[in-house]
């Protein structure tokens, strides 16, 4: 993580981790809500949210058997979170089979040590940078090699989405701290 | 005197003087001749005159419009067909029993063509509202039809698109419109033009310059009354205030509506912050907050040709 002329440390912290997988049967919504524990029923949108305490997801159960679960901090936190959900469902009598994991979104947190000028740092970075004061004080800034995107603010957080996996990061988030317009202070 | 054909780089007129090839030929339309400006030879004569036959007046709508060519059509913007279509009947046979005519032709226009057209009738209405001037309307008609000829937002509400189209035209023309602006005269929420418009930016690929603060202080000071002495001072706050980086990440109109309101306050015609706020469209709280900000340094961002009404020390604390 070289910040152009000197290397500065910086964290990367990965905050959320979002996944989808598959039990492999149908469920039935209603006996989920009636006799499960640390469950929320969404009658309306045909879903049943669980919250689990250790590794701290949510998972948003489907009747057709596909669940997402949003709020792990690492990867295998979510393989263990989508597991012990699994499980709780297996407990409730269903036939579950545990299939099709995947990691569809990683969000990432960072920040610079310096404050970021915006106007001057969308102009050097045209077609990948864009600002809109009016709509949101961010800059939203596309990484060109993976198809995620940051927003970087004034104070100099910046928020990483769209990433596939948690082990891109580093390497190829920062090619270009060198076009930050640094403000001295 | 001959007419001689055209040939080399002459791809516009067919013909030219002999002796200025390169001079453009000026017409005369009353004597129907086309004469060289450089020596005043008469080049071309009997040339047709193509505009129109008769005046015709817009509120003179007696039935008949005289004109043989039939009206300007706009056809860079309405797919610009010749067809032509069958005229109504003028002799007692084309009518039946009840007096109708018996050739009904009342073909409508295609599908496309109609909510083009309503979709511009709607642009004219909303430029319009807030006083727009061709220029812009025209951008507006055009971005228009690129973005409905893609068929990438072919699911949004067709006044969404055209709001957003009024916006990035504004912008692209140099006299940017707020969001809150175009709100304003339209029926569509901001947070959807926001979106229509960032998707129009990529399905056109094209992009728009930046905001400044100096954008909207004509407008905004010209509406509130402030004399120009005001005006010019709060661009220079504003100015000044971008350039020393005292208000890091906050929307150029807000640092615009707390420089006019430090102007202002300065001067001899004072504005309260919620009429500052109406007028510019954002809280007067959020003023307060970048009023805050530029306080500081209040003494150095005022122009030094200034007269003050009321000291720099004297301004409101807020």
């Amino acid at each position: 993580m070289e910040a152009g002329s000197e290397p500065l440390p910086l964290d990367i912290l990965i905050t959320n981790v979002v996944c989808v997988f598959r039990v492999r049967c149908h469920l039935d919504l209603r006996h989920i809500a009636l006799k499960g524990a640390n469950v929320m029923y969404k009658r309306d949108e045909g879903k049943v949210v669980m919250k689990l305490r250790r590794p701290r997801v949510t998972a948003t159960i489907w009747s057709s058997g596909k669940i997402i679960s949003t709020g792990a901090t690492s990867e295998d936190e979510a393989k263990i979170g989508a597991r012990k959900c699994a499980r709780c469902l297996q407990k409730l009598g269903f036939q579950v089979r545990f299939g099709a994991f995947r990691v569809v979104n990683v969000l990432a947190v960072c920040s610079m040590p310096f404050e970021i000028r915006l106007p001057d740092f969308t102009k050097q970075q045209r077609p990948l940078a864009s600002y809109e004061p009016e709509l949101h004080p961010a800059v939203n800034f596309k990484i060109k090699p993976l198809t995620a995107s940051m927003q970087i603010f004034s104070t100099g957080s910046i928020t990483i989405t769209g990433l596939q996996n948690s082990c891109s990061p580093p390497s190829l988030i920062f090619p270009h701290p060198k076009p930050r317009s640094l403000l001295p202070r | 005197m001959t007419v001689t054909p055209a040939r080399g780089p002459h791809p516009v007129t067919k013909i030219y003087c002999p002796s200025h090839p390169d001079a453009v030929l000026v017409e005369d339309y009353r004597a129907g001749d086309m004469i060289c400006p450089e020596c005043g030879l008469v080049v071309g004569d009997r040339m047709i005159d193509v505009g129109s036959e008769w005046r015709t007046f817009s509120n003179d709508h007696v039935g008949k419009d005289p004109s043989r060519v039939g009206d300007a059509q706009n056809p860079l913007l309405n797919g610009g067909d010749l067809s032509t279509v069958i005229g109504k009947g003028t002799g007692a046979a084309s009518f039946d029993e009840f007096g109708n005519s018996k050739y009904q032709n009342r073909r409508a226009m295609t599908s496309q063509d109609r909510a083009m057209l309503t979709a511009f009738r709607e642009i004219n209405t909303m430029a319009d509202r807030i006083n727009l001037p061709r220029n812009i309307v025209d951008r507006t008609n055009n971005l228009f039809k690129q973005v409905y000829e893609q068929r990438c937002l072919k699911g949004r509400s067709n006044d969404a698109i055209a709001s957003a189209c009024l916006y990035i035209a504004c912008r692209q023309e140099g006299v940017p419109r707020t969001f809150k602006e175009i709100c304003a005269v339209s029926r569509i929420s901001k947070k959807e033009i926001g979106r229509c418009f960032k998707l129009i930016l990529k399905a056109l690929e094209t992009s728009v310059d930046l905001i400044t603060t100096g954008d909207f202080m004509s407008r905004f000071c010209s509406n509130l009354g402030l004399p120009k002495a005001v005006q010019i001072a709060a661009t220079h706050i504003a100015r000044r205030a971008v350039d020393l980086d005292l208000v890091p990440g906050r929307s150029p109109i807000s640092v615009a509506a707390a420089a006019i309101y430090m102007a202002s306050q300065a001067s001899a015609d004072k504005r309260t912050q919620k009429e500052i706020g109406d007028i510019a469209g954002v809280a007067d709280v959020t003023i307060r907050q970048s009023y805050r900000l530029l306080y500081f340094k209040a003494a150095e961002l005022f122009p030094p040709d200034f007269k003050f009404d009321t000291p720099v020390d004297k301004l409101p604390q807020l």
